[in-house]
């Protein structure tokens, strides 16, 4: 008989309470029923599998599609504790992948990626080893269709089924019903479903219209300029993040750094710790920041580009106030900026001419292009020309409806909060005054109190460089 | 790289290949890059930045022509200083103190090794136990955690600081801030290289190349067996030449001769021809046998044709009856030889 769920909490992470949905999730689990858990950033999605890999004998495989993070994953279970962890992706070098592999069957917890766990070798590895429960971590990567989609996602279906439809965690922050379905549809799986509302009553809603770009670069700095950091500004471009974190810095005196995938893995640690130090007011980043990171006091997050869709959206509002005090999160809109998301889609998405031409001479086509590299895996995987048309359009289809959505979100003229929830179907509290403000409305910061009393202080450079070598030992 | 860095890589006199620069930076190393490496004074480049874009030195290049710095050659690809360019580079260049010993050390594994090794010596002299590390590859992390399991002592962290400060103090006092400023430690996350390069108004890679000086100081005076660094560096030093060329060297060096060794070893011929040049080329004077493959009639029959500056030099322009006599080979390592000994350079 397993000691109970609350005992395992006090003894592995020395709490005395869970938060809300890591019981329902365990219970669920403990109750082998596949579960599809649906909890917002920071509520602690983690501690449901580490808690059910200290319970049960075998290795909980986790597959996770964001690797730059997976490292930092693997670094924070070892602080905690836990020491048979290893990540095994693209970026693991051939030396450790050895490794390793070597020692596949003593991990506890194996991290990978879907592309790495696609590949026939690795799966016949993963077949032999005695898997107590399979995480599927932002889950809902299966159905999001941005410039970050994973085809590989899309395999995962069969994989389970090949090693023999283990157990299964499946973990995103956010999503709506029909995310949900897809997610089950696609692992083949009808789990149980554990929800936490994702309204965040504690982050006051904005949306800006401004004219042009101009006037939003305008907007951006006086808004930096004006709030409470530290904040944290989105850009769908890597070069735009690191330009405005420049020009914001030259021209509001804000500690300003930017955050990107572009960055060498040392810079990104740096930047991480200076952010999560106090040293920096403001971060501009891509979607590849925020995963790792537990700041409980981003007091504001602004979009400066338009979401894709609502579930990167929530996502990365959801990095503002998790200490509960007031936060904002802002979306600045000009007009024709759907454009962008719009783009930023079709550049990986081949007409069905192309995927005719390259079904039939695979060979003339240079997989350089990422379209063209994406028709490959699918061919590769023996997916026929007529589903892959289908499977494009589908996706084309879903892609405009949630940027329609987006779209929808930003023209809200009432409540933006109940326009945000209730597409994730669920019933908003009434609105009032510290709820939101749609475009066109003017927002009282002051009123709110969400305007600067006080910089971060600036990366101490002071002394001579022999007392700041001191300072380090 | 940006216009003032490859600034610093140009000379008055000589045309400089764009591509040979950009191929020791991203470690393409031919015989060919090697050997104008060589005669560019810029074999320390190798390997620095492997990452860099193909033609990623052309932008950097039309700078410096535009502004008069600069100025090309028979093609676009050879680059000399104008004069303003050298009065330019004599004023603001500056150049690495310990680069002739850059190709002896793996300096970028050197530099992932000091770096965790400052952070975790750092954490343990606050005692602190949990704190997330650098990210590095698998061979770092395990080479500084073997290293500080056997170093761990109280002493530690301050003999730690005494020999970095007295490693920093050998070079400009810049470069020693700069060196500092990147580590991570306790309470200090430490700076980025852009930040870094931002705020003193100079170039990323003029930041990066003090943090190459500073480790490689460092990593010499480690070589002391006392200093608390010397374990941890001491398998990072090695020879520039390639394992390979090493082992063709060595039989030639036991007098066998070319067309013997490559069949011994199974390579072709040229390939031995190769090694020989590249490690002729990497290696001092003393380290290579040119008493036995550059013979005494065949240095007088070069140096009879072979007059004027080395750059100018051409094989094709030797005598019919001297280039039937001599290879190419035994031509470009009487080049390399005169080069070695200074002769041709007026
Ligand atoms: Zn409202």
């Amino acid at each position: 008989m397993l000691e109970p769920l609350a005992t395992s909490l006090e003894k592995v992470f020395g709490f005395t309470k869970f938060r809300e949905g890591q019981q329902a999730a365990l219970t669920s689990l403990e109750a082998g029923q596949d579960t599809l858990a649906v909890l917002p950033t920071g509520a602690g999605k983690t501690l449901i599998y580490q808690l059910y890999g200290y319970r049960h004998q075998g290795c909980v495989l986790i597959i996770s599609p964001l690797l730059s993070l997976m490292n930092d994953q693997v670094d924070r279970m070892r602080m905690a504790g836990f020491k048979r962890v290893a990540a095994i992706n693209s970026l693991t070098s051939y030396r450790e992948r050895q490794v390793i592999m070597r020692h596949l069957g003593e991990y506890q917890f194996l991290f990978m990626s879907p592309e790495m766990l696609a590949q026939p070798q690795m799966l016949a590895q993963v077949k032999q080893l005695q898997l107590s429960l399979l995480v599927i971590d932002e889950a809902h990567c299966i159905v999001q269709w941005g410039p970050d989609f994973r085809p590989e996602y899309l395999l995962l279906g069969a994989i389970r089924t090949q090693l023999q439809q283990p157990l299964t965690l499946m973990l995103t922050a956010t999503a709506g019903q029909t995310t949900r379905q897809e997610i089950a549809k696609q692992l083949r799986s009808q789990p149980e479903i554990v929800a936490e509302s994702v309204d965040r009553p504690n982050i006051f809603l904005d949306v800006e219209q401004v004219a042009d770009e101009s006037e939003k670069q305008e907007r951006l700095t006086a808004l930096v300029g004006q709030l409470q950091g530290p904040g944290v500004v989105y850009f769908s471009s890597k070069q735009q993040a690191s330009d405005t974190a420049l020009t914001l810095q030259q021209q509001t005196g804000v500690q300003a750094a930017a955050y990107h995938a572009g960055l060498s893995s040392e810079d990104r640690f740096k930047i991480q710790q200076q952010f999560m130090a106090g040293q920096l007011d403001v971060i501009c980043a891509t979607s590849a920041f925020g995963m790792g990171i537990d700041k409980n006091d981003v007091r504001y997050v602004i979009h400066y580009h338009l979401p894709a869709d609502f579930e990167s959206y929530a996502q990365e509002i959801g990095r503002a106030g998790r200490d509960g005090l007031p936060s904002v999160a802002i979306l600045l809109y000009a007009s024709g900026d759907e454009q962008l998301p719009l783009m930023l889609g079709q550049a990986n998405r081949p007409e069905p001419e192309t995927i005719h031409r390259y079904y039939a001479r695979p060979q003339a086509f240079s997989e350089d292009d990422a379209a063209i590299a994406l028709l490959a895996f699918y061919k590769r995987h023996g997916i026929s020309e007529a589903a892959v048309v289908n499977l494009f359009s589908r996706r084309e289809r879903e892609r405009n409806r949630a940027l329609a959505q987006m779209l929808k979100y930003v023209c809200e003229p009432r409540c933006l909060r109940q326009n945000w929830l209730a597409a994730f179907d669920e019933q908003s509290p009434a609105h009032h005054e510290r709820c939101c403000s749609p475009a066109g409305m003017t927002p009282d910061f002051e009123q709110l109190g969400l305007l600067a009393s006080h910089k971060s202080d600036p990366v101490a450079q002071d002394g001579d460089w022999v007392a700041r070598l001191r300072r380090l030992f | 790289m940006e216009a003032a860095d490859l600034l610093a890589l140009l000379d008055q006199q000589q045309f400089r290949r764009l591509r040979v620069i950009e191929n020791l930076l991203r470690e393409k190393k031919t015989v060919s890059t090697l050997y104008w490496g060589l005669r560019y004074r810029l074999l320390y480049l190798i390997a620095l930045d492997k990452k860099m874009a193909r033609g990623a030195l052309d932008a950097p290049a039309q700078v410096l022509i535009k502004r008069g710095w600069a100025e090309t050659g028979e093609t676009p690809d050879q680059v000399r200083l104008t004069a303003a360019g050298a009065t330019e580079q004599a004023a603001h260049a500056e150049h690495p103190q310990t680069w002739a010993n850059w190709g002896m050390l793996d300096l970028l594994a050197a530099r992932q090794r000091l770096l965790l090794a400052v952070q975790v010596v750092s954490q343990y002299a606050h005692s602190a136990k949990r704190y997330y590390p650098l990210a590095t590859d698998l061979e770092t992390r395990q080479a500084v955690r073997n290293w500080f399991h056997q170093s761990k002592s109280a002493q530690l962290p301050e003999q730690l600081f005494d020999s970095l400060k007295s490693s920093l103090e050998k070079l400009p006092p810049v470069t020693a801030g700069v060196v500092t400023d990147l580590f991570t430690g306790h309470g200090q996350p430490g700076l980025t290289a852009d930040q870094l390069a931002l705020s003193q108004e100079r170039t990323a890679w003029s930041v990066t190349l003090m943090q190459f000086d500073g480790v490689m100081q460092i990593a010499q005076d480690a070589r002391e067996s006392d200093h608390p660094l010397s374990a941890l560096f001491r398998p990072l030093w090695q020879s520039p030449v390639t394992r390979s060329a090493q082992q063709t060297l060595a039989a030639v060096s036991q007098g066998r001769r070319v067309e013997q060794i490559a069949t011994v070893r199974q390579i072709k011929p040229g390939t031995a021809r190769e090694h020989l040049l590249e490690a002729a080329i990497l290696l001092p004077l003393a380290q290579f046998p040119y008493d036995w493959l550059l013979t005494p009639p065949m240095r007088a029959a070069f140096a009879a044709s072979l007059t004027g500056p080395i750059d100018t030099w051409q094989y094709t322009a030797l005598p019919q009856a001297l280039q039937d006599r001599y290879t190419f080979f035994d031509f470009r390592l009487y080049a390399i030889w005169c080069d070695k000994r200074g002769v041709g350079d007026a």
